[in-house]
């Protein structure tokens, strides 16, 4: 009990003096993180949009496949794209492995199918009428796809939100395809498993209590925008 | 001159007919009452009117031209017939932004857009409210704003699905004098759907009544009114 006490104490004065190595750490799991989520979206809130907009063949398998992908673990994916970048993959020219871009892909894997199911429910939900309404009024497809968007926005947010809050709690694919490499690849997960292998207690408890700050955070905002289907 | 020319026309969800309509002529100009009991078939027709659902079977001539029911087709002709849903929903944005939305798919430059805003709510008695959340509106605002919008792309043909159903008794007289004033001055020709006998005397030139998805045309009101009567 002791040792938790005073590693939480000496926690609370490392983050309170912005120690730098804790600073270096939250800013590359916040970079990483950050910019799978971003390059998710920017294919996930499309393809959803598409599925959940569109009718086509197989359209109900399209997003079973989806639903299981939310479930597909870490080390899976980690050892998925090592096959791809390693010495030996076909994008092993690349030298990816250990490097943020690694886990950027890896990463992005990993919440693209969270970004796409989320959206496809956002739009779901949306009352059909709305786009009746605008077809009528003279839309276009593109004008009307757009009313759509626009009316689930907040639902998209939300999808967003889940994925960043997916991604930055996430350690296994930093950990096989970062390989925690200290002020370039060790993101807040990985520098805690560290420590804690080193039985160095304060670091990861301060790394544990951002962790928590910033996944409250986040859990906030996804429930405000969830939450907030109209204005 | 007509603006419908339909013939052979059926609707048919899974096995069930809900339209079967052998000739239908609407005339330009005018204003008919599309009469008939719930589930008799009268959004269908007008969702079909207003292209937004194509029928099962059968030939739509509209001014002249024949219809085909792809997108390609049917894009611009909605910019010409306009519907106003029996359950309306707006937009999440101002009642405003409402009223635009349907301007701006026709490129109109912001000035006229402003200027036709604000004479469509005038029209309809809701220019107070023009900046307010139009989702937070009551059901009788919501319906005459949704009319409003309508007539704000000044459409040849507006298609009006029970468009007092959830007004009150005033704005039910208002909404029947904005319809009848739209059709004598813009010559807007109106197909709409009612269950008050009143409506059809006041309003209409021709009656059009669904039974069961089958339709007797009694051209002067007659044939409902010995009906009903
Ligand atoms: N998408 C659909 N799938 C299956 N059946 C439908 C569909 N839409 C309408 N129907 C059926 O078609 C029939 C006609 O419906 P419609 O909505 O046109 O009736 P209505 O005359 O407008 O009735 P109301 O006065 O209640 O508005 C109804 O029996 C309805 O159940
Ligand atoms: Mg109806």
């Amino acid at each position: 009990m002791d040792l938790l006490v005073d590693s939480f104490f000496s926690a609370l004065l490392l983050v309170a003096s912005f120690d730098p190595e804790i600073v270096s750490i939250v800013a590359v799991s916040l970079k990483v993180s950050g910019t799978s989520t971003v390059l998710a979206s920017l294919m996930g809130i499309p393809l959803g949009f598409f599925i959940a907009f569109e009718s086509f063949a197989g359209k109900r398998m399209v997003i079973t496949c989806l639903n299981t992908l939310l479930a597909l673990p870490t080390v899976v994916i980690g050892l998925f794209v090592y096959a791809f970048i390693s010495r030996r993959g076909i994008l092993g020219p690349l030298d990816l492995l250990y490097t943020q871009k690694a886990m950027i892909i890896g990463q992005t894997i990993l919440i693209l199918p969270i970004v796409a199911t989320f959206t496809i429910a956002a739009i779901s939900r949306i009352d059909e009428r709305y786009s009746k309404t605008a077809m009528t009024l003279g839309a276009n497809r593109r004008q009307t796809a757009f009313v759509i968007l626009r009316e689930a926005r907040f639902g998209i947010v939300a999808a967003v939100i889940a994925a960043f809050g997916r991604v930055i709690a996430e350690v296994g694919i930093s950990m096989m395809l970062g390989g925690n490499a200290r002020g370039f690849t060790r993101t807040m997960t990985t520098a805690m498993a560290l420590e804690y292998d080193k039985g160095q207690f304060a670091l990861a408890v301060a790394l544990g209590i951002i962790l928590l700050g910033l996944s409250f955070t986040i859990n906030l905002m996804f429930h405000f925008f969830q939450g907030k289907t109209r204005i | 001159m007509k603006v419908y020319k339909i013939s052979k026309l059926t609707k048919v969800y899974a096995t069930r007919t809900v339209l079967d309509i052998p000739l239908l002529e609407i005339t330009k100009g005018r204003i008919y009452a599309l009469l008939g009991h719930n589930g008799a078939g009268k959004t269908t027709l007008l969702n079909i009117l207003g292209f937004l659902d194509p029928p099962t079977t059968g030939n739509i001539y509209y001014c002249r031209q024949p219809i085909q029911f792809t997108e390609f087709c049917l894009q611009p002709l909605r910019k010409s017939v306009v519907m106003v849903e029996q359950h309306p929903i707006l937009f999440t944005t101002t009642v405003h932004k409402n009223l635009e939305f349907g301007l701006k798919v026709r490129q109109m430059p912001k000035k006229e857009r402003d200027r036709i805003i604000k004479e469509s709510l005038a029209l309809v008695g809701m220019q107070h409210l023009a900046q307010a959340p139009a989702h937070r509106l009551s059901g009788g605002e919501t319906q005459r704003v949704a009319i409003a919008r309508a007539l704000a792309v000044n459409p040849e043909v507006l298609l009006c699905d029970e468009p007092t159903s959830s007004v009150d008794v005033e704005n039910q007289i208002a909404i029947i004098n904005i319809l009848r004033q739209v059709n004598d001055q813009k010559k807007i020709t109106i197909i709409f759907t009612t269950h008050d006998r009143y409506q059809v005397d006041s309003l209409a030139h021709h009656t059009l009544l669904l039974n069961h998805g089958k339709l007797f045309d009694a051209a002067d009101g007659k044939f409902f009114m010995k009906k009903a009567g």
